[in-house]
């Protein structure tokens, strides 16, 4: 509120997730913190997909004069909670009853099967994922704020220990405490707030017809990122631009393989060129595709996709320090939450 | 022999996979109509919409789609010994499903795509399947 100049008594609107936020800090809480009478509370899909979708939801309250400041929110405790995120699929009943009987409870375990399979067709891949823990440790460093705080070289990328072959402790996200916030409100009401207001050009969210139980291990070949080529298609056209206009990328890199993945099924290449991609160097800051310039969620900490935002808006404002990039005028958040996809785009 | 070794708790609809594991056999929900296998179990055809399910007993014999070497003791995950291998199986006369399962009787530097495999079935403490290669199978067939 404070970096918005908004007073918090203004919002009364309070926008989240649909999945992990209300059973845990629900609108209602939020709304009484920050002393503000709601009109209007909603949420979509989980996680990072919910994240960027968050925008669709507070827009149409601004546009239906349901609200006139909207507040959306997202925040974990998975870094201190007892089972951190591999709790959360214990919701599933086919993944409690016919695949934790085996072992098979965690994310690392579900993408792993999908980095088996990759590797097995493009061997290249393995020094993909080494570039990706290295880059965004380099990305992380350059911020004062990220919980990784030793730097991963290929040397010690290489010598991390193995979690579920082939992915190592630096292929996986970090588990982190924290949350993160933005305020949405009209273009009359932004421009004497404190601070210059980024734009939402667009918001979309895709999701397949297949349910969470299924996608890990039923879905096509496993190669294939459900809903990311359709999101990104609607956001691209709500937004009226090209790939080749994004300055950067904040992709949601919950491991080095699904980063990979995401860059093909956003269409930055083509399938089964994602490693080439990452390896050309396409992705580094100086590249034709900078991708999470605060060290994502393999590096700056795991909230889920809230901190891509923040740090998108960061680089469009031009408060990104160490890290600025050079005049970054379009870019865009994704959150992949299997089968959700959400894409955002803000401009300048 | 045995107790019926299903959880009170478990959706219904799940329940046929337990019932033939205990009887010794593997079996996956089929669409009578249209006559596609799918997995998980649904009440009602993912693909037709048809409530016309049969649970068919197969061969069992499977190949190896993917695998991971777990070597992390995950939060919330009973005590196991590490490292073990979860697998994805397919089945020849079950395309459609692929099953999640415990690699057994091998090394994980053996593994490979399409590995022929056979099930271990075990009663105790519930009933589970795990796969082993068919080579490792029939060594101890002769044995």
């Amino acid at each position: 509120m404070d970096d918005a100049g908004i007073r918090p008594s203004e919002v009364d609107g309070v926008v989240s997730d649909a999945g992990i936020m209300p059973n845990t800090v629900p609108a209602e809480f939020v709304a009484a913190h920050l002393g503000a009478n709601r009109r209007f509370s909603c949420g979509s899909s989980f996680g990072g997909a919910g994240i960027c979708a968050a925008p669709m939801l507070a827009e149409a309250a601004l546009a239906g004069g349901h609200a006139s400041v909207v507040v959306c929110y997202f925040g974990v405790d998975w870094g201190s909670a007892p089972s951190g995120p591999y709790g959360f699929h214990d919701a599933y009943p086919a993944k409690r009853t016919f695949e934790k009987p085996y072992g098979f409870i965690a994310q690392p375990s579900y993408f792993a099967l999908w980095a088996r399979r990759y590797l097995n067709r493009h061997p290249e891949a393995l020094a993909a994922f080494a570039e990706l823990a290295v880059l965004h440790s380099e990305n992380a460093q350059k911020t004062t704020r990220s919980q990784l705080r030793n730097p991963t070289t290929l040397e010690s990328y290489y010598n991390s220990p193995v979690v579920s072959d082939p992915l190592r402790v630096r292929d996986c996200c970090l588990i982190s405490d924290g949350a993160g916030a933005f305020v949405m409100t009209s273009r009359s009401r932004a421009r004497d707030c404190r601070k210059r207001p980024v734009h939402v050009l667009a918001s979309a969210l895709a999701a397949p017809p297949i349910t969470g139980d299924d996608v890990f291990t039923q879905n096509g070949n496993l190669t294939e990122l459900p809903g990311a080529s359709e999101a990104m298609t609607a956001a691209l056209s709500m937004a009226n631009i090209d790939r080749s206009d994004l300055d950067f990328a904040q992709i949601y890199d919950c491991f080095t393989i699904s980063c990979v993945l995401q860059l093909e099924g956003l269409g930055f290449c083509g399938e089964g060129e994602g490693a080439s991609y990452v390896l050309d160097g396409h992705v580094r800051r100086n590249g034709r595709l900078p991708i999470n310039t605060h060290g994502g969620l393999l590096a700056y900490s795991y909230r889920l996709g809230i901190e891509h935002v923040v740090e998108a808006v960061r680089q469009l404002r031009g408060e990104a320090g160490a890290g600025q990039l050079d005049d970054p005028q379009v870019g865009i958040v994704t959150g992949l939450s299997m089968p959700d996809y959400g894409v955002m785009v803000l401009g300048r | 022999m045995t107790e019926a070794p299903v959880n009170g708790t478990m959706a219904q609809e799940f329940r046929p996979f337990f019932e033939a594991l205990a009887g010794g056999c593997i079996s996956f929900p089929r669409c009578d109509t249209c006559g596609r296998f799918h997995w998980y179990p649904r009440y009602w055809c993912p693909y037709c919409g048809s409530v016309a399910i049969q649970w068919r007993k197969i061969d069992g014999r499977g190949t190896l789609y993917s695998w991971t070497t777990v070597h992390h003791a995950f939060s919330g995950d009973p005590p196991r010994p590490l490292p073990y291998i979860v697998g994805l199986v397919e089945f020849a006369d079950a395309p459609g499903v692929r099953l999640i399962t415990n690699i057994v009787g091998t090394d994980p530097a053996r593994l490979f795509e399409n590995m022929p495999l056979a099930p271990v079935i075990s009663l105790t403490p519930q009933p589970t399947v795990a796969f082993e290669p068919v080579e490792t199978a029939s060594e101890v067939a002769h044995s």
